[in-house]
């Protein structure tokens, strides 16, 4: 067994064992800096692990192209959060270490998520990220009497644990008709199966954890919740990185079944309702991060656009369009972490004449409005054109219509956000925001992202149509 | 009456017996109005699903039903229970009205459609099973196939002790506590 192969997680793990033992002082500093330091080794190890390919752990561990992608994202995401979120003051201090304890464990199970090939391994590992996600929403600081985190972390924790259980029963239904839990084994019989009721019913239920990760309605409602009670680092993280492992897990489970009819069906509804859901209730959202919570609900719809055409292309484009999401997000988050001064949370007014306050982060904030918004040369419009063009061949077009209508439709809530920003005179804070290095090294890093993406999609839909093939 | 005595009769009323525990202990950990009823009532309904396993010939998998459910879990929950002294105040009101008629109803239609695609499927015969379920695959299964779950999931745990410990000190505490682990 080559070490080499599971060198990131490897790394993650004896960062979190240092955490661990930090946190029985109350340094939460240094726990930080360890946290940093393991996030970078893991992005490090799997950027340069990219090509690596082998089975471990008697066939449940897969590493290929298509995991390690997903691993250097996810790690460059964990990174910087850890980097942009500081010293992470709208966090409770005394439980700062076990913060970031949570947040490298939680890395580390998405990352053995996106490489598990049996669905006993897929489970722990997602119990493993969503615990400690759980645990992350209510540990906020009670400093300003806030309480809605803890509303938040009840609520993302009960829809949760009710999605995990509809997984396992799905579970339970395919392990019963073919009687293996490694995927490669189901992926052999299930196409015969596929007629077989309880086949589809499996399926869709498994499914519905990773749509209940990208909250694709209707497994939304705890988005707008958990987005506004989260503190902003914990937002910041909850919104682009469990996403990335969301999609990677989604194309797995589609890639297992012979695309029918009725699955695709259902699968073009949910997209369209996310999408003219979140849309619509973005719109009138004065909330920064509940606004974000809802733009999430109508992205996830359009990633579904590429999952639903059930061909290689389309899952391309989606991985594509999720990396898009992830800097986007990033990018934006990033700026509302350090507008809040103390942690609280961000009204859109609250941005009012931002370019005066510091004009990188009004520049970031606007390039990532313009870029979510799909207007090009950004990363969002190359992704949002690509999947509508890719459902377009494959045949819907009527969904096509309605996600371009969306896109529309989305143009206004981001844009008044841009509005705010560069035209609006500052209100009540008028003094410059101060902006620490590294947080200045990611934003030039987002934004350069941002544009490369969206000008060079080839490169990477390349990269993604590879890694796809290898592994399937 | 005399079919009642022979083996397969017996059996068949030992698994009605079984099945009535599940569905009558189920029903009291969801209507019971207190908690600590509910949990004896979720503790007789896992001593049924431990008699389900028993059936399905897996009798290892019916002790640690009984030995981690009944007992570690079930014990827990009591604990919880006891220590947080949740005050004995009547459940929240029942839905009622159309919110009722619509649960009802999309209970039901799960319901349905759980039963019938279970019906309608062609499940694998036992006699074409992958393995025993003895305690030989299953430690076999442990340290190969699935080892590194099996070292994943104390990650879970620790996480859990930590978050509840982390989490729960600050509901008790009235100054700024300190944590330890």
């Amino acid at each position: 067994m080559n070490i080499m192969l599971f060198a990131p997680e490897l790394f993650l793990l004896l960062g979190a064992l240092i955490v661990f033992l930090l946190s029985l002082s109350d340094d939460h500093n240094s726990a930080r800096n360890v946290a940093l330091a393991a996030g970078f080794g893991a992005l490090i190890l799997s950027a340069s692990g990219v090509n690596l390919s082998g089975m471990m752990f008697g066939g449940a561990y897969s590493v290929d192209l298509f995991s390690q992608l997903f691993k250097t994202m996810i790690t460059a995401g964990m990174t910087a959060v850890l980097i942009f979120g500081g010293r992470h003051q709208g966090i409770e201090k005394r439980v700062r270490p076990e913060y970031y304890l949570c947040l490298i464990l939680s890395t580390l199970g998405l990352m053995m998520l996106v490489s598990s090939v049996d669905l006993v391994a897929i489970f722990v590992s997602l119990e493993l990220s969503s615990f400690s996600l759980y645990l992350m929403l209510p540990m906020r600081s009670t400093e300003h009497g806030l309480r809605i985190q803890m509303e938040a972390g009840i609520k993302y924790m009960l829809f949760g644990v009710m999605a995990t259980g509809i997984m396992l029963f799905g579970m339970s239904y395919i392990f019963g008709l073919t009687g293996s839990t490694s995927l490669t084994a189901i992926t052999a019989k299930l196409p015969a199966l596929i007629h077989e009721p309880a086949a589809v019913v499996g399926i869709v239920m498994i499914l519905c954890v990773f749509m209940f990760k990208l909250a694709i309605f209707p497994f939304h409602f705890w988005v707008s919740d958990a987005y506004e009670g989260g503190a902003n680092e914990t937002t910041a993280f909850l919104a682009t990185v469990p996403k990335l492992a969301g999609v990677a897990m989604l194309i797995r489970i589609v890639n297992l079944i012979n695309p029918s009819e009725a699955i695709i069906n259902f699968m073009a509804i949910l997209a369209v309702c996310s999408m003219f859901y979140g849309n619509l209730c973005a719109l009138r959202q004065t909330d920064f991060k509940r606004m974000m919570g809802f733009s999430a609900v109508a992205h996830a719809g359009f990633v579904l656009l590429g999952i639903l055409t059930f061909k290689e292309a389309g899952y391309a484009t989606s991985i594509y369009y999720i990396l898009g999401y992830l800097v986007m997000n990033l990018a934006c988050f990033m700026v509302i972490c350090k507008v809040s001064k103390s942690g609280e949370n961000v009204p859109i007014a609250g941005l009012a004449g931002l370019y005066k306050r510091s004009p990188l982060l009004a520049f970031t904030m606007g390039l990532s409005m313009f870029a979510l918004a799909g207007i090009p040369p950004f990363a969002g419009f190359m992704g949002e054109f690509l999947l509508l063009a890719g459902a377009m061949q494959a045949g819907h077009l009527t969904v096509v219509i309605l996600g371009a209508l969306n896109a529309a439709i989305a143009i206004y809530y981001y844009l008044s956000v841009v509005k705010v920003t560069y035209c609006n005179e500052p209100e009540v804070d008028t003094e410059p925001i101060r902006v620490d290095i590294g947080t200045k090294a990611v934003s030039l890093v987002l934004i350069s992202a941002i544009i490369f993406i969206g000008i060079y999609p080839a490169a990477l839909l390349d990269m993604a149509s590879t890694a796809l093939r290898l592994a399937f | 009456m005399n079919q009642l005595l022979t083996a397969q009769g017996l059996g068949g009323v030992v698994f009605l017996a079984v099945s009535a525990a599940v569905v009558i202990g189920a029903l009291i950990a969801v209507n019971s109005k207190r908690l600590i009823r509910a949990v004896t009532g979720l503790c007789l309904c896992l001593i049924g699903v431990a008699g389900l396993y028993y059936f399905l010939n897996s009798p290892f998998l019916a002790l640690m039903e009984i030995l981690i459910y009944v007992g570690a879990v079930g014990v827990s929950i009591a604990f919880a229970v006891m220590l947080a002294e949740p005050r004995q105040e009547e459940k929240g009101t029942r839905a009622t009205g159309l919110g009722a008629l619509f649960g009802f109803i999309g209970g039901a239609l799960l319901t349905w459609g759980l039963i019938k695609a279970g019906l309608s499927t062609h499940w694998q015969r036992a006699a074409e099973k992958i393995n025993d379920g003895s305690m030989l695959q299953l430690g076999k299964s442990l340290l190969t196939t699935y080892g590194m779950v099996f070292e994943l999931i104390s990650l879970v745990l620790l996480i859990a002790i930590i978050g509840s410990l982390a989490l729960g000190k600050r509901g008790r505490s009235n100054g700024p506590g300190k944590i330890s682990g």
